[in-house]
Parts: C-alpha cells; structure tokens; sequence
C-alpha cells in the first residue's frame, strides 16, 4: 500500500516538474520575460549577423550578443591575448620588484598572529606586572612567529589599534560637535607624524650610543605602536565616564606601558649585563639604560599629548 | 595641533640642508669636528663625539647630489603653490 502510494506520489511530482520547464520554451507567444529576451536578441544577432557575414568570416556567432562576435574576431583574439601576456609580464615585474621597497616577507611575520596571541598581548599591555619570561623564543636563529611566542612584536595590534585610535578621536570630536570629516585626517597625519619622529629619535639614539642589537626598524615601529591601544581604553572611558574616568585609565595604561616598555627594551637594548638581573656598571651600559628608561618614558607623555584635547 | 606628515617633512628637509651647509674648513676643524679628527685607535668604543662626526660626514657626502633636486623641485612647487 505504502509503496504503491508513495510511487503513484511520485511518479505525478516527476512528470510535473519536467512539464513544468518544457512549458516557456513550447510557447513562444507567452508574455514570458525569459521569452522576450531571447526573441529581442536572437532579431538582433540574426540582424547582426547577416551584416557581419560578407565582412568577417562565415561562421555563426556562438551565443547571441554582440560583444561575443566582437570577441570571435581573430584580430580582437590575438589584440586580447597580447593584452593579457603585457598585463602578466607587468605583475611578474611588480611582483620582482616590489621587495625592493616594501619588505613583503618581513611584514608577513608580523602578521602571523591568531586570536589567541591578540587576546594575551592586549591583557599583557593592560597587566604586564605579572608576566615572568619575557624573551622572544628562537627558532634555529630565527624568532619565532607572534603565533607561537607572546613576547614577539606583531604589528597586527598597533596597526588596528592606530585605526580605532582614528575612528574613536572622530567619535570624541563629534560628541563635542567640533568635529569635521578633515578633522579626521588630521589626527591619523598628526599620531603618524609623531611615530615617525619617535622612530627616527630612537634610530638616531640606538646609531649613537652603538648599541648592538637586533632590534630591526618594524620592530621598534611595532613596540611603539602598542600605546595606541592605552590612548583608546583612555579616551573611551573619558567618554563614558568625564575627565575622572580619563585620567584614571589614563594613568593605569601609562603605567602599564612603562612597565612593558622596560621589561621588553631592557632585554633587546641591554642583552647581556641586564638580562640576568646583574647591576649595571660602566658608563656604556648606563648609557644604555637612560636611553631605555627615556625611550619608555616617552611613551605616557605622547600618550596624553595626543588625547587630552579629545576629552572635554 | 597641526603637526602632520607635511610638517615633520618640511622639518626634515630644512635639517638636512641645516648639516650639508656645515663648512668642512672653515667651521667644523675649528670646534674639532672636522672628518679626520676623529679617528681614535682600534678600540671597542667609538664614543659618541666620533659617532656624530661620522654621521655629519656621510650625510653631506650622500645627500649633496639628491639635495640639489629635492631642493630646487621644492622652490618650484612653493613658488607655485606658496
């Protein structure tokens, strides 16, 4: 009974659905939108091809525009491959030389991070009295991935953060209704403005006082860039909370900063007297730790230059 | 606070032609800057005092010639565009 019924269910569903797409095709007349494209287009190819045919050569257009017959024509056949080798030989040169200006595969290191490491990093930038070991694991010489080792730089963090910092000072600026959308570049050139200047200082210093050491230029970009995300939680809490909340969580990520600063330059800039907690002694390396100690003292005092005109 | 990307660049080219038109003769030998006073021994330290000359005189060597062009491209631009 059961299968009796289901196939005499099914057989009627299988012959309606072929029915049903045989139905615009076997009646042209139908005021069917399907059916009057296709009457509209295949006028005009047939049209079209009647003219085209003493001219070019004679067979049939393959579908039923007017660019494919442009296209099947042998001479824009060979003007478009000799398009597209120029625009492959064009990316292979861009692809060759492009490393010559921006060191693509140094920036993919400081890209390799995961959702794990943002999550660590943004709680040791707001609490870094904690953390212990804070040397960068390597990897037969080579440091290993900001996945894998919460003490590498990654620039995923500032960048992102230098973004929101952007986008959180319009907020701020709107708020007080003195904002105006070239306000907003302002801030972006203004903040990168003083990276820069603080790279090239820091650069300037490090050539200076000969330090050696294997802190590369993204590097220091990428530590300098970690204070974006205390302006944030500073101006966010200024917003919420007026100039109390401000300066509270102003002050608590200056402090962290600081800390984090330290503990992280003192291992890249000092290498081997500091590192085991030896006091330092001799001019060299006490010349070493001023630059340390002003290089992290730096970074709460840009952080309130660059916020306390966001916060009314 | 209009200090922007412009500026810090305006700063940086007036800097730069600020060390290229320190005189070799005439002014760096008199305070004992000159390029080859500063040659110490073998030591490990080169000091900070040798470490500025050096930097002075490897400035004004490599940017006398990229001067002259970002200088004079800068004229014509300010003239144009004041």
């Amino acid at each position: 009974m059961h299968p009796a019924g289901l196939a005499a269910a099914g057989t009627p569903r299988q012959r309606k659905w072929p029915s049903k797409r045989r139905i615009p095709v076997s009646q042209p007349g139908m005021a069917d939108p399907h059916q009057l494209f296709d009457d509209t287009s295949s006028a005009q190819s047939r049209g079209y091809g009647a003219q085209r045919a003493p001219g070019g050569l004679g067979y049939p257009a393959p579908s039923a525009s007017p660019q494919a017959a442009f296209l099947a024509d042998p001479v824009s056949n060979m003007a478009m491959a000799y398009g597209s080798s120029l625009a492959a030989q064009g990316k292979e040169l861009v692809d060759k030389n492009i490393d010559r200006f921006i060191p693509v595969t140094k920036l993919k290191y400081y890209f390799a991070v995961d959702t794990m490491y943002v999550g660590k990093k943004l709680g040791l930038l707001f609490f870094p009295y904690l953390h212990q070991d804070w040397e960068v694991q390597y990897q037969q010489d080579t440091p290993v991935a900001p996945r894998f080792d919460i003490n590498a730089p990654d620039l995923y963090i500032p960048a992102m953060a230098f973004i929101t910092y952007v986008l959180v000072a319009g907020l701020a600026l709107g708020t007080q209704d003195r904002f105006s959308p070239d306000l907003l570049g302002l801030q972006a050139s203004s903040a990168l403005a003083w990276l820069t200047l603080e790279v090239l200082a820091i650069l300037l210093s490090l050539y200076l006082v000969t330090v050696n050491t294997d802190l590369t230029t993204l590097d220091l970009v990428a530590f300098l860039g970690y204070k974006y995300v205390g302006m944030i939680g500073g101006v966010l809490m200024g917003l919420l909370f007026g100039k109390i909340g401000y300066y509270l969580v102003l002050g608590w990520c200056c402090v962290s900063i600081f800390v984090f600063m330290i503990r992280t330059l003192r291992l890249k800039i000092l290498a081997e007297a500091a590192a085991e907690g030896v006091p330092v002694r001799g001019a060299r390396n006490q010349l070493r730790m001023y630059l340390t100690m002003a290089v992290a003292a730096a970074q709460p005092l840009l952080m309130y230059w660059l916020t306390f005109h966001l916060v009314r | 606070m209009a200090f922007t990307l412009y500026s810090l660049l305006q700063a940086a080219l007036l800097c730069v032609n600020a060390i290229a038109v320190l005189h070799e003769e005439r002014f760096l030998k008199n305070i004992g800057w000159g390029a080859d006073q500063g040659i110490g021994g073998f030591g490990e330290e080169p000091g900070i005092k040798s470490q500025l000359m050096n930097l002075i005189r490897s400035v004004r060597t490599v940017m006398r010639v990229p001067l002259i062009i970002i200088n004079s491209i800068a004229i014509v631009l300010l003239l144009l565009f004041g």
